[in-house]
C-alpha cells in the first residue's frame, strides 16, 4: 500500500492551493457528513478519503472565490471552469457504465490544467462533458458561472484524431471556417486572424495546402491554430499528441508551451502519459481508474524543469498514486471512445 | 571452459560504420524503349482496342453483305456524319438531354430532401429504408404504363420515370455517405454551433461527397438508360422526339445504318458525361481533398 503519499497529500497544504480558507476542516467535516450513505461504501480505502478531503478543499476555495466575485477583490482566484461533483454514466448495449464518479475541480484563468489517469478512468468522457457533448448524470459544469448544456465555440476542442480537419478545406480555410460560421469575424479580419495563428504554429507556407498533404504533426498544429484563432475561454485538448511518434510529440509539447508563453491561453489537457502531464501541466488532476474519481490535484514542477530530480520524484509519486489500487481492466473502454457524435 | 567460451562468443564489440553520401552513387536507371513507353499509355491501349473492334465490325459487315442486318462500320459512321451535319442527331440528342436534365435534377433534389428528412429522425430513416427497399428494385420502365395514364403522352411521363430511376439510387448513397461521416467531423461541426440545415450543408454534404458523387453517377446511368428505353416505347413528345425515337423511326424505315448511328451517339454521350463531366468534378473535389485516390 502507499498510504504515506496520500496522507501527505491531504495533510500538507503546500500541495493544495494557498487560497484555500482556514475554515477548511470544519467545512470538510460538514461536506463529509452531508454525503449520502451510498458514497461511504465507496470510501472504504484510505486513499479515497484523502481525495475526498482534497475535493472538499477545492469546494471551499470555490465558495470563497464566489464571494470574492461580489466584493471584487480576488479576480485571479475566480475559477474559469468549475466542475462540481460530476458523475457521468452512459449506456452500452448491455451495461450502464459509470465513467466518472463525483469529480470536482476548478480551472483558473491561464491554467495549464492536465487530467491524467490510466485508460478507462473516464478522463476523455469528462472532457466531452466539459465540451458539452454529453450531460453529466449528477453534478454540474460551469464556465464563467454559466452552466454548460451544449457544445459551443467558447470551448474549442482539439481531438486526437487527424480527421478533425475538414478535408475539403485548405489549412487557411479550416482555420477561417469556425471564425466565419460562429460570426466571430468575417472577411479580411477573419483571414488576418487565421494567418496570425497559422504563422504562430509555423505553417504559413502550407496555408493553401489541403490537410491530406500534411503530416500528422502538422495536422495537429493546424487543429491547435484553429482552436486558438477562436480565442476561446478554454481550449480542450483530448490527447492531441497521442497518435504522433515520440520525436514529433516532444517537439509539439515544446511548441505548445512556447505558444502558451506568448498568449497565456487556458487549456484543459487530457493525457495518459505522466511525463507529458508533468511537462505540460501547471496543475495536475489525477483520476483513479474505472470509475474515475479524483485521486489528487497537485501542482506540477515549474516550467522547464521537467527533467529535474523533482520532476522525477513527482512522476514516481503520481505513478504510485495511480497504480496504488489493483487496476481492473475496464471492459467498456472502446465504447467510451465511441461516445457522442 | 565451454561456458566461458559461449559467454565470450555472445560478447560483441560495438561497430561503427562510415556511410556513403548520395553523390557517391551513380544513379542506376535506363530509359524505356519507345515501344514500352507507348504501351504504357492507357488511353493508347484503349484506342487500340476500339480500332480492333471497329475493324472486326467492318470486316464482318462486308463479309455478310446484308445492310439490313449488320451494315459495316463505315456505313454507320457515314450515316452518323450525315445526320450530325444535317442537324437531325444534335436536335434529337438535345431533346433527350433536356428531358434528362429536368428528370435528373428533380430526382436528385427529391433524394436530397428525403435523405435530410431521413437523418433528422428515426421515423424518417425507417421511411427511406422502406421506400428504397420497395422501389429501388422496381425498374422505372415498369412504371411507364401508369405514367402514361397519369401524365399522358409527353415529357411529364418521361420526367416521372426518370425521377423514379434517379431518386432511390441517389438517396441510398447519400444516406450511406451521411452515416459514414466520422464522429470527429460531427463533433467539430457541433463545436462551432452548426445545427440543422447549416450542419448538413457545411459538414455532412462535403464529408459525404464521395458517396454522393458515386450515387449521382449511378443515378445518371440509370436515368440515361431509362430515358432511351421510354422513348423507344412511345417516343414523340410535343412533336420532337429524342434519340430513342430516332432509333425507332430509323428501324421502321429499315435504315439500319442510322439505327447504329443512334446507338453510337448514345454511347458517346454516355462516355462523355462519365469521363468528362464526372471526371472533372472528381478531380476538382474528392481527389483534390484526398478523400479518394
Amino acid at each position: 500500500m502507499f498510504p504515506q503519499a496520500d496522507r501527505q497529500l491531504c495533510g500538507n497544504p503546500p500541495n493544495l492551493r494557498p487560497d484555500i480558507g482556514t475554515q477548511r476542516l470544519s467545512r470538510k467535516d460538514k461536506k463529509t457528513t452531508r454525503a449520502p450513505g451510498g458514497r461511504n461504501k465507496l470510501m472504504m480505502s484510505g486513499t479515497t478519503v484523502a481525495s475526498q478531503s482534497a475535493v472538499a478543499g477545492v469546494a471551499e476555495r470555490k465558495e470563497t472565490a464566489g464571494r470574492g466575485r461580489v466584493s471584487n477583490d480576488s479576480a485571479a482566484g475566480q475559477p474559469l471552469l468549475d466542475v462540481r461533483g460530476v458523475t457521468i454514466q452512459y449506456k452500452t448495449q448491455a451495461h450502464l457504465v459509470t465513467a466518472t464518479y463525483r469529480v470536482s475541480f476548478s480551472v483558473l484563468q491561464g491554467d495549464r490544467f492536465v487530467v491524467v489517469g490510466p485508460s478507462g478512468c473516464g478522463k476523455s468522457t469528462l472532457l466531452k462533458a466539459v465540451g458539452g457533448y454529453l450531460a453529466p448524470t449528477e453534478g454540474e459544469i460551469r464556465l464563467k458561472g454559466e452552466l454548460i448544456t451544449k457544445p459551443g465555440p467558447d470551448r474549442i476542442m482539439v481531438f486526437q484524431e487527424f480527421d478533425q480537419l475538414l478535408p475539403w478545406m485548405t489549412v487557411l480555410e479550416n482555420v477561417v471556417f469556425p471564425l466565419k460560421t460562429t460570426g466571430t469575424l468575417s472577411g479580411k479580419a477573419a483571414i488576418a486572424r487565421a494567418m496570425h495563428y497559422i504563422e504562430k504554429v509555423k505553417l504559413a507556407e502550407f496555408a493553401n495546402s489541403y490537410p491530406h498533404t500534411l503530416s500528422g504533426g502538422m495536422k495537429q498544429r493546424v487543429a491547435i491554430a484553429r482552436g486558438m484563432a477562436m480565442e476561446p475561454d478554454i481550449l480542450l485538448m483530448d490527447e492531441p499528441f497521442a497518435a504522433l511518434d515520440a520525436l514529433t510529440r516532444t517537439r509539439m509539447q515544446d511548441e505548445l508551451l512556447s505558444l502558451w508563453d506568448e498568449t497565456r491561453f487556458t487549456v484543459l489537457f487530457v493525457t495518459h502519459s505522466i511525463p507529458e502531464a508533468i511537462k505540460l501541466g501547471s496543475r495536475i488532476l489525477l483520476l483513479s481508474p474505472h470509475p474515475g474519481q479524483v485521486k489528487a490535484e497537485i501542482n506540477s514542477v515549474p516550467r522547464g524543469q521537467e527533467n529535474s530530480s523533482e520532476a522525477a520524484a513527482l512522476g514516481r509519486e503520481i505513478h504510485d498514486m495511480l497504480f496504488a489500487d489493483q487496476i481492473e481492466e475496464a471492459p467498456h473502454v472502446a465504447n467510451a471512445n465511441a461516445l457522442g457524435g | 571452459m565451454l561456458q566461458t567460451q559461449t559467454l565470450s562468443a555472445v560478447e560483441r564489440p560495438n561497430i561503427y560504420c562510415e556511410t556513403l553520401g548520395p553523390e557517391q552513387f551513380g544513379i542506376i536507371q535506363k530509359p524505356l524503349t519507345l515501344a514500352e513507353k507507348i504501351y504504357n499509355q492507357v488511353w493508347l491501349r484503349k484506342i487500340g482496342i476500339l480500332v480492333f473492334l471497329a475493324l472486326g465490325w467492318e470486316i464482318y459487315g462486308r463479309w455478310l453483305d446484308n445492310p439490313l442486318l449488320v451494315p459495316p462500320f463505315s456505313a454507320a459512321v457515314s450515316a452518323l456524319m450525315t445526320d450530325v451535319a444535317n442537324g437531325t442527331i444534335p436536335l434529337r440528342a438535345w431533346a433527350s438531354i433536356q428531358v434528362l436534365m429536368i428528370g435528373f435534377a428533380s430526382g436528385t433534389l427529391l433524394a436530397g430532401l428525403l435523405t435530410v428528412f431521413a437523418i433528422s429522425s428515426k421515423l424518417g430513416t425507417d421511411f427511406l429504408d422502406t421506400m428504397t427497399a420497395m422501389f429501388n428494385p422496381l425498374p422505372a420502365i415498369a412504371l411507364l404504363p401508369l405514367a402514361l395514364i397519369w401524365f399522358g403522352l409527353g415529357s411529364g411521363s418521361l420526367v416521372f420515370v426518370l425521377i423514379h430511376s434517379v431518386m432511390w439510387a441517389v438517396s441510398l448513397n447519400m444516406l450511406a455517405g451521411f452515416r459514414g461521416v466520422s464522429t470527429t467531423a460531427r463533433k467539430v461541426g457541433r463545436n462551432y454551433n452548426l445545427t440543422g440545415l447549416s450542419f448538413v450543408a457545411r459538414i455532412l454534404i462535403p464529408a459525404a461527397f464521395p458517396s454522393i458523387l458515386a450515387g449521382l453517377k449511378i443515378g445518371w446511368a440509370f436515368a440515361w438508360r431509362t430515358l432511351i428505353a421510354a422513348e423507344l416505347v412511345f417516343g414523340v413528345s410535343s412533336g420532337k422526339g429524342g434519340l430513342g425515337w430516332y432509333i425507332f423511326e430509323s428501324k421502321n424505315q429499315l435504315n439500319i445504318a442510322e439505327v447504329f448511328a443512334g446507338l453510337l451517339t448514345i454511347i458517346m454521350i454516355g462516355l462523355a458525361v462519365e469521363n468528362v463531366v464526372f471526371r472533372v468534378i472528381e478531380k476538382r473535389t474528392v481527389q483534390r481533398w484526398g478523400m479518394q485516390s
